[in-house]
């Protein structure tokens, strides 16, 4: 009995090194990984001779400094004396219109999503619930699609879109993303679990088939459609490649991704501060979101994996 | 069900989407690639397998496809292996592991782009964070390393701006960036293990974490590693956004950094070479989709969709 206590105590105190080490290990990583968003804050909050010199730690010293730019406007140097954070963060919003980039961010990542669910959400119904011919084709058809990386055929769609003169339009930054193959095949393997009698009994009832789609399959779709809106939200509020192909010169309809891009275009290397600050407001909003519901996101990126 | 047509009205926005979306660029990439076609020339010369000829033959696109391999033979077993390290470690420690996950999964979160240019600060050779630790680390007992010595002498790498070293430097950033999503998969791979086959396991002989690992856990996990595997190719392969941060022009020092989807975009977008272009579109997808049959055939041998 005690030898078996023993025993236990061995293995506990074994366990217990071992998730020391492990911890250890991790933390390591945790360290690396969270670097960059270090470096992006902190920078984001120092005032200039600060970045390049290195000093000030974590937030700086927060004392005032002039602003060369204001006084070459010839502003009374004691009126150009500016606090590196308001700096920073003023210097975001006026030096480009972030408001309007960020205003496009959202018109784009959720006209694509509103379009997708209305397109997809049909077809997955009828591949799962309607009996009709060609169906096993139209889904080979999805199936084959599912190989296809949009960004891979960027340049036809390119070329397309310039035929019909819709190169910097809001339009050339939807239209590629408004079929979702992955959200098709998604819903219907959801749809496939539904039962038949709920269909047969809204039938019943004399709703249309239309009314089925939006009045019954929906709502039994939500957590499934939550998950592909986050899914498909994060990737296009991210992408950089397709606002960079089709939004060549107008400004008016950059997406948050180009404008923090632009900014390091004509940043003379000491904007460092501004530019950290336009790279904290592109990141956080998605972050913050992250923590806040992080097993919805988790599952909702990782939707692919469901394949 | 009544005989209907509703079933047209459903399925034909979606067909028509996808053959105008995803079938005809296909279409038009494959035939395009046959010509010398720009955009705004009324007409184009078919010139044949000419394109694919120098894709194949000439030194540019043989340092295309140097970086594209490079990038993705690095990034991806070493994503693939951290993120698996890291979920079974995590696995291990049950829900305090839990804030490691949150922190890993970050980056994944986060708009690439803007960590680029982040990074592209830390790895500055005179202000960035990088070299001024590894100057710290001087006069110790790391200048026994040979080259930690030749760095403290003269100075560190330039890192992104050194031919030599640029490649694995993206590389180390795409795995910082890409390791937490498959970490998340495996994960959710390792929840799904049923505790009583590691009892079983120790009653038929397996004593240590190796053996537990290699008779259970790393077989359990199969399908899980081929998804990961897959989805961690395509992913890499489409490295494109670090590389136009860094090097708007050219694809970095002596072209060391051209990958693929970088030199579709230059021959295309910038250069308005719309048939090589469209060349390396088809090389580009016939790779991708090479990768996803030979996952579908692993991956069929156990599921059936329909």
């Amino acid at each position: 009995m005690s030898e078996a206590i023993q025993d236990i105590r061995a293995t506990a105190f074994r366990f217990s090194t071992r998730a020391a080490l492990t911890h250890i290990v991790l933390t390591l990583g945790a360290l690396i990984v969270l670097l960059p968003f270090y470096t992006m804050i902190s920078l984001s909050l120092k005032a200039p001779h600060e970045i390049m010199q290195q000093t000030g730690g974590f937030m700086g010293a927060q004392e005032l400094f002039r602003d060369d730019f204001c006084v070459k406007l010839g502003n009374a140097v004691q009126d150009c004396m500016v606090n590196p954070i308001i700096y920073n963060y003023t210097t975001a919003f006026e030096k480009a219109p972030l408001l309007r980039y960020l205003l496009n961010g959202i018109v784009v990542t959720v006209s694509i999503f509103v379009i997708q669910v209305i397109v997809a959400l049909p077809c997955a119904y009828a591949l799962a619930k309607l009996r009709f011919w060609g169906r096993e084709a139209v889904f080979a058809l999805v199936l084959f699609c599912l190989l296809i990386p949009v960004h891979a055929i960027a340049l036809p769609l390119y070329i397309m879109l310039a035929k019909l003169g819709l190169t910097n339009t809001y339009a050339a930054l939807v239209i590629p993303w408004t079929i979702s193959v992955f959200g098709i095949f998604l819903m219907r393997q959801f749809f496939m679990t539904v039962p038949d009698d709920l269909i047969d009994a809204a039938r019943m009832d004399g709703m249309s088939e239309y009314g089925i789609i939006w009045q019954v399959m929906l709502p039994t779709a939500i957590p499934a459609l939550m998950a592909f809106g986050i899914f498909s939200i994060v990737a296009h509020w991210n992408d950089y490649f397709w606002p960079r192909i089709v939004i060549t010169g107008n400004r008016d309809l950059f997406t948050p991704p180009l404008g923090l891009r632009e900014f390091k275009g004509d940043a003379d290397g000491d904007n460092f501060g501004p530019m950290m600050a336009t790279a904290c407001i592109i990141v956080t909003p998605l972050i913050v979101c992250f923590l806040l519901a992080q097993r919805r996101f988790i599952e909702g990126i990782t939707l692919s994996g469901m394949k | 069900m009544q005989q209907s047509r509703a079933h047209l009205w459903f399925i034909g926005p979606a067909l028509a989407l996808m053959v105008v979306i995803l079938l005809i660029p296909i279409a038009i990439a494959a035939g395009l690639s046959l010509t010398d076609y720009s955009l705004g020339n009324s007409g184009a010369e078919f010139v044949g397998l000419e394109n694919y000829e120098k894709i194949f033959t000439r030194s540019t696109y043989e340092k295309m496809f140097g970086a594209t391999f490079r990038y993705v033979f690095v990034v991806v077993p070493l994503t693939v292996g951290l993120g698996l390290g890291a979920a079974m470690m995590i696995h291990s420690l049950g829900r305090i592991g839990d804030i490691y996950k949150t922190i890993y999964f970050l980056p994944v979160m986060a708009a690439l782009i803007a960590m680029a240019i982040v990074w592209e600060f830390a790895f500055h050779p005179t202000i960035g964070v990088v070299n001024a630790t590894l100057e710290r680390g001087c006069g110790t007992i790391l200048e026994n390393w040979a080259w930690y010595a030749k760095g403290c002498e003269r100075t560190f790498p330039l890192w992104l701006n050194d031919r030599d070293y640029a490649i694995w430097t993206v590389s180390f950033i795409g795995i910082w960036q890409g390791f937490g999503f498959n970490m998340v998969l495996y994960l959710a791979g390792l929840t799904s293990i049923p505790p009583s086959l590691y009892d079983a396991a120790e009653m038929d002989g397996a004593q240590s974490g190796w053996d537990r690992f290699r008779l259970v856990t790393w077989p359990m996990l199969g399908p899980t590693t081929v998804f990961v595997i897959t989805i961690s190719f395509i992913r890499t392969f489409q490295v494109f956004d670090m590389v136009e941060a860094f090097y708007p022009q050219g694809g970095g020092p002596s072209k060391s950094v051209y990958v693929m989807m970088f030199a579709i975009y230059e021959k295309g977008i910038q250069q308005n070479l719309m048939g090589i272009g469209a060349a390396i579109t088809v090389v580009f997808l016939a790779f991708v989709m090479i990768l996803t049959l030979i996952q579908r055939w692993f991956v069929e041998r156990r599921t059936h969709y329909v």
